[in-house]
């Protein structure tokens, strides 16, 4: 038989009237940090993709300080794997998910689903869920910039291209930097060559000094290393960073780097879930919302170059000019863009051609 | 003193009882010894790399998931490394049977047909022994190695995979992104239940366990194939013929890694892009070894590898290592297993007081 006081009782009601009184859900959620786990294809770096989305993670810490618990699982690069790993974050209470590859893609798109009340997040996704959403960022901007500072600066006219792989948002970045350094140098051409590796530094050297060895004199790899940007500078070229300012490893032949910066997004989407007004969105931003940004140009660009480039990113970032205007014909001389028109975000998303004067092939 | 390393004269049994288990506690003390010295409480590290991942039917799930494909591949494996045949390019094979089933899957005139699985496992198992088919025609006729063969038609398979997706199989609506479009229901093996992932494709690997267990251990050929194996010149003088012997073991391979892919395609995956496998193909090599070319041990060794795997994703999960401290984990337990087989077949005696 229970038997309870009246000084129980008492003790018991003021419990009571107190959780009455603050709300019992938001005890709760002062005492339980929001969770939110992040899953990267490639394992952790220094430099490159996978350091600027952990910078993004930093900016969240920042924000929130213990209000958050993260975990950041690196290395998963397989469907299958990455399908498991969503779901067991999902089910281990993370609120928010980002997926950071669009190889991961198809696995988040089966788990968000299962997880209505999860908010899923991919960087590059092309599919939209009511609670998976997509950040990505307009490369070709600040690739635009950083060809016109190559344009500007390259005695040869030929820049030399070393890409991960041939998907759009590696082919539009390479058009976009022959583009830019054709505005300064109509003359100008480019050299590519397909890694299909991200991370691969063996293969990367030999690329680049091939490219070096056909008379390109300025080189940018959209890879994971600083291995062209190294390579280059060993050999007294110049050359184009990408993801991070990759100045480090050439001082004084980096010329400027177009590099992303996603803290935006990450802070964005926590503050979403964390007030309860997150949305799927697809964003995508470039120079003007800071998503891309050029790192400091090299002090060997002339004053005068410097001042244009400057004006060039204002101007692409308020949309005066548009990288990929018209007339643009592609490789085979097809023309693609009719001039006074501008390739359509859908067909900058899905590029699969080389613009006229590249050299190479998307394989 | 001195120590010599000698064969023993007959395998011992006591040690093939004692080997296995004497590996496991020397990889826990060692792990436990590892992640004390890293400053992780060992006892919370080892409950989520072995218990955690066991705890909840979704665990199970994902752990048969992962098993059924290192299994069936090294139940086929291990027919021909039995009688010395050895296929390392399981990889290659899965590879193109996955090709093959879901091309089956995705330009079959009729996708709503019941017709269409049963299809693409035949394409699959086709398409692997077709691979194996190579390096057995080139070793039976001009005695070229196999390894080299098979290990090489592994770059072939997944440069040929690349330019399909990259090429004529790209998905038309996916923004020119590698990778085909997705399989029609009907090309899908179902799960059991909607929530787990495991889907009804581990029938097709628990047949072949059974199946690999008579053919090596009931049947006259399975018998032939080992006398092959074990002393080639008795094997011809009886009567056996050599070249036999790398057919069989060099398709068995390629069928098993190729229903493996076909099963990768029309399971977890659901679709090709250019990385179909995460390495079952040289995984299974492990498992068979591991299990002693034998189809209990098999299990029990693809049960262990998947295991592994996914305690290492656990420890990530819920204790925050990082992934490199999980795979030296792995690895360890990898050598010890090896290392203690070594004690079945050979011993380590003192030998006399001089020198």
């Amino acid at each position: 038989m229970i038997k309870t006081t009246r000084r129980q009782f008492l003790k018991y009601g003021a419990v009571g009237a107190a959780i009455g009184a603050t709300g019992f859900p938001s005890i709760l959620r002062a005492a339980e940090p929001l969770k939110i786990g992040q899953v990267n294809a490639s394992p952790a770096a220094e430099i490159g993709w996978a350091k600027q989305h952990a910078l993004g993670i930093d900016a969240i810490k920042a924000e929130f300080g213990d209000k958050v618990a993260v975990t950041v699982i690196d290395n998963i690069f397989m469907p299958q794997d990455a399908e498991r790993v969503f779901r067991e974050l999902a089910s281990a209470g993370n609120k928010l998910i980002f997926g950071t590859s669009f190889s991961l893609g198809t696995p988040m798109q089966k788990v968000a689903p299962r997880f209505p009340k999860v908010a899923f997040e991919h960087c590059s996704g092309i599919v939209h869920l009511p609670n998976l959403g997509t950040f990505e960022a307009k490369y070709y901007e600040g690739a635009y910039v950083a060809g016109a500072a190559a344009g500007y600066m390259s005695k040869a006219g030929k820049i030399g291209f070393v890409g991960g792989f041939p998907i759009p948002d590696i082919v539009g970045p390479a058009n976009a930097i022959l583009l830019g350094a054709q505005s300064v140098n109509p003359k100008a051409t480019c050299n590519v060559v397909f890694l299909n590796s991200w991370y691969d530094p063996g293969k990367e050297k030999e690329a680049a000094l091939a490219l070096l060895s056909q008379g390109c004199d300025v080189v940018c790899g959209m890879t994971d290393t600083g291995t062209c940007v190294q390579v280059a500078g060993e050999k007294g070229a110049w050359s184009i960073g990408y993801a991070s300012d990759l100045a480090k490893f050439a001082p004084e032949f980096h010329l400027t780097a177009f590099m992303m910066d996603w803290t935006s997004d990450y802070v964005r989407a926590a503050k979403g879930v964390a007030d309860g007004t997150w949305k799927s969105e697809e964003r995508w931003d470039g120079l003007k919302a800071g998503v891309v940004k050029l790192a400091p140009f090299n002090k060997k660009i002339p004053a005068e170059a410097q001042a244009k480039l400057v004006q060039l990113e204002a101007d692409i970032g308020s949309g005066k000019v548009h990288p990929y205007a018209g007339e643009i014909k592609d490789q085979d001389g097809k023309v693609r863009v009719p001039a006074g028109a501008m390739l359509s975000d859908k067909d900058i998303r899905a590029t699969n051609w080389l613009v006229a004067g590249m050299s190479g092939k998307l394989a | 003193m001195r120590f010599t390393i000698e064969q023993r004269p007959e395998p011992s049994a006591v040690m093939r009882v004692v080997a296995p288990v004497a590996a496991i506690a020397l990889t826990l003390v060692v792990g436990a010894g590892l992640f004390a010295a890293l400053g992780h409480n060992p006892v919370a590290m080892l409950d989520a790399f072995f218990i955690a991942p066991l705890n909840s039917l979704n665990g199970l799930s994902e752990l048969l998931l992962k098993a059924s494909p290192l299994i069936l591949i090294a139940c086929g494996l291990a027919v021909g490394f039995r009688a010395n045949v050895w296929n390392i390019g399981a990889e290659g094979q899965l590879i193109m049977g996955a090709i093959a089933a879901t091309g089956v899957g995705l330009f079959y005139p009729n996708p709503d047909s019941v017709l269409l699985l049963p299809l693409m496992f035949l394409a699959g198992m086709a398409a692997g022994m077709a691979w194996a088919a190579i390096p057995a025609f080139l070793r039976a006729r001009m005695n070229t190695s196999e390894i080299l063969v098979t290990l090489m038609l592994t770059y072939v398979a997944t440069l040929f995979l690349s330019w399909l997706v990259h090429g004529p199989w790209r998905d038309p609506a996916g923004f020119n992104y590698p990778q085909t479009a997705m399989l029609p229901p009907y090309a899908l093996f179902a799960p059991f239940d909607d929530a787990y992932r495991v889907n009804h494709s581990v029938f097709i690997t628990a047949v072949a366990v059974v199946v690999m267990w008579i053919f090596t251990d009931r049947s006259f050929l399975g018998y032939k194939m080992a006398v092959a194996g074990a002393a080639p010149l008795a094997a011809r003088y009886a009567g056996f013929r050599e070249s036999a012997a790398i057919w069989i073991g060099l398709l068995a391979g390629g069928a098993a890694a190729g229903v493996a892919g076909m099963a990768e395609a029309a399971g977890p995956l659901g679709q090709l892009s250019p990385n179909v496998s995460p390495g079952y193909g040289f995984a299974a090599i492990i498992v068979a070894f591991v299990g002693r070319l034998n189809a209990f041990g098999i299990v029990l060794a693809g049960l262990l590898m998947s295991l592994l795997f996914l305690g290492g994703e656990t420890v990530q999960v819920s204790l925050g290592l990082p992934s490199a401290l999980t795979r030296v984990f792995q690895g360890v337990l990898l050598f010890f297993l090896l290392a203690a087989d070594f004690f079945i077949f050979y011993r380590i005696r003192r030998v006399g007081g001089q020198n």
